[in-house]
């Protein structure tokens, strides 16, 4: 891959980057501890989506790179990371999944100021669990994922996890106008109240992807994150047996997928085992077929001609570890319920606006405006001072969450700071011990699932398709 | 190419007794893969003489655009017919009317989703206005008022 990566220096900048060498030197004394530093840059840049000399796509990009740097760190070491902002406008980074203090979680207003132009912010945590993660802005979301922000961050296993090789795919959707530049047209009315910002071009870690090489034998971990604005993926690896370890990061049941297919909301990752039992030599679609009629071959599998690593499959068992998540007391549980409503179709649920039948797209989502709400309330934007929480939770009580999806849309939901233990979708019991903190919620979808406010804070709950967040889809909770 | 497709209709047309011979007049429809309500607005052309060649697609808004359809108009799907654009639920008189007067117009489109519209069902509330657009960047004008 090849980037270049374009930076020019204005005043403003100049000063940014002489407040950055600061930051540096004083972290010098901090290399001395067990505190693992990672400084990331936001900037413009440039990508080359089909490969080195393809043509140019100006994006946005952590340390000029489309994706960002994956962030590798390790179960239960604390981390700095130093987020300088090289934008014309504000940004924050959200450390997506990573259950972490209120104020590290990177949303504007609600939890820290946003980094301004020229300025820098540092965040600290301790990821207390291993798993699959991503992080991406929290300010002008819709534009500035959808212009390329979103990196992938894996928390290492405290021990080494039995597999020949770990590989992650990060997802990412790009809708590209003809001249091969980004499109305009960010939050219209149309995109805000259907399906979102999907768009024509999907690569994996920034280049449209070529074959995948693989070796007849091996067992591949692989990591797939779907850091996409809007598209939802239901990838099938033709003649092979994916078998689902992760969940968002949370190890769950190995399990093979229904239909054997993995279906891969935005914002979710789904951690899999691969047993390459291929022929040597041969090769293999691998197929995202969620959109009726509009099934496409993401990649292939391309099997090496050398004969198989072994002859079997390796013996070791495909569980992961579990992450110390504290268990859900049912029982003395206090009860929630957040019913998403609004949409094309929606049924004039929309307080506010004045119903969407009659008025359909004219007024919805226009300019900022509300397209959606929570329990009928659309807070809408990326997050600001002063929002109200929907509901607040004593720390350290169970909450069980009923979430109602009365729209006729798909909805990742995606809840800050903590893990969702699934217990039911539709009353059908949810198996595999899943955790999740992106649930994928179909039309007219019931949700049921719990966790421990453990976290004190005020925390976001809100739709990740961007568009849907942006026009509506959110909601704050707190724990005291 | 639009100009040959309308001078092929009206030829059609022309040539065609009306309205005792109901050829079948052919449609593509572009929509949102994840939207149901344009399937009923489909099968509701189908009904009325329509033969629709349904075409999902995630860059509606990128397609509708292409076809002239202003952004406050757009809706959920996209007809082409006979050289023209019909965007909405918009009744299949208008249509017919349309194809048969073949107007100086790109096409005509149905703002919003309003109940009682062939695609949504239920009752007619209120009176729906279908406007005229072109792709001269002139604002569109009231066709019809049902």
């Amino acid at each position: 891959m090849n980037y270049d990566f374009h930076y020019t220096m204005s005043r403003r900048r100049f000063l940014a980057a002489v407040a950055g060498a600061a930051v540096s030197a004083s972290m010098r004394p901090g290399r001395a501890s067990a505190v693992d530093e990672r400084l990331i840059k936001v900037a413009p840049g440039q990508a080359r989506f089909t490969g080195p000399d393809g043509p140019a796509t100006s994006v946005w990009a952590y340390n000029g790179t489309v994706p960002g740097p994956t962030l590798r760190l390790r179960q239960g070491q604390p981390v700095r990371i130093t987020v300088e902002n090289g934008l014309d406008e504000d940004t924050t980074v959200h450390w997506h999944g990573i259950r972490l203090p209120n104020a590290m979680d990177g949303v504007p207003g609600l939890t820290q100021s946003p980094i301004g132009p020229g300025q820098s912010f540092v965040y600290e945590f301790t990821p207390p669990d291993a798993g699959t993660f991503w992080y991406h802005p929290h300010a002008d979301s819709l534009v500035q994922i959808g212009r390329g922000l979103a990196g992938p961050l894996i928390v290492e296993e405290a021990e080494l996890v039995a597999v020949d090789r770990d590989l992650v795919w990060l997802l990412q959707d790009w809708r590209l106008a003809s001249d091969g530049q980004i499109a305009g047209g960010f939050g219209s009315a149309m995109d805000a109240s259907m399906s979102g910002r999907v768009g024509n071009l999907v690569t994996i870690n920034g280049t449209v992807p070529a074959d995948q090489g693989v070796r007849a034998g091996e067992r591949v971990r692989l990591r797939l994150a779907n850091a996409s604005l809007a598209r939802m993926m239901a990838l099938r690896f033709e003649g092979h047996r994916p078998v689902i370890v992760a969940v968002d990061g949370q190890p769950c049941e190995p399990h093979e997928p229904e239909d054997g297919r993995l279906v891969l909301a935005p914002a979710m990752r789904i951690d899999i085992m691969l047993d390459m039992q291929g022929d040597p030599g041969s090769h293999y679609q691998v197929i995202d077929d969620f959109y009726d009629g509009l099934a496409y071959t993401l990649t292939t599998l391309a099997y090496d001609s050398a004969p198989p690593l072994r002859g079997h499959p390796l013996d070791a068992p495909v569980g992961l570890p579990r992450n110390p998540l504290p268990e859900p007391d049912l029982a003395g549980a206090e009860h929630q319920e957040i019913v998403l409503q609004g949409g094309m179709m929606g049924g004039g649920k929309l307080k506010g606006v004045g119903g969407m039948m009659g008025m359909g797209m004219m007024g919805m989502g226009m300019n900022g405006g509300a397209a959606w709400a929570i329990n009928g309330m659309s807070m809408t934007g990326d997050g600001q001072a002063g929002m109200a929480p929907q509901f607040t939770l004593k720390r350290g009580v169970t909450c069980h969450l009923t979430m109602r999806n009365e729209t006729a849309w798909w909805h990742p939901m995606h809840v800050h700071g903590f893990s969702l233990s699934v217990i039911s979708r539709n009353g059908a019991p949810v198996p595999h011990r899943q955790w999740q903190d992106t649930v994928l919620m179909a039309p007219k979808d019931t949700i049921e699932c719990a966790f421990v406010a453990d976290n004190p804070g005020d925390w976001m709950l809100h739709c990740h398709v961007a568009d849907h967040q942006m026009a509506g889809l959110m909601t704050v909770f707190r724990v005291t | 190419m639009k100009l040959t497709y309308r001078f092929a209709a009206v030829a059609a047309l022309i040539a065609t007794p009306m309205p005792a011979f109901a050829a079948t007049i052919n449609a593509v429809m572009y929509k949102n893969p994840s939207c149901s309500c344009c399937e009923t607005y489909a099968a509701y052309l189908e009904q009325n003489g329509f033969k629709v060649d349904i075409k999902p697609t995630n860059d509606l808004s990128q397609i509708s655009a292409g076809l002239g359809v202003p952004a406050n108009l757009e809706g959920c799907h996209s007809v082409v017919v006979g050289g023209y654009v019909v965007d909405g639920f918009v009744p299949v008189d208008l249509i017919k009317k349309m194809l048969a007067e073949h107007p100086a117009i790109t096409g005509i489109a149905m703002a919003g989703m309003p109940m009682g519209t062939p695609g949504m069902g239920g009752q007619k509330t209120e009176s729906w206005k279908i406007y005229a657009f072109t792709k001269d960047g002139k604002a569109p004008t009231v066709y019809a008022t049902e």
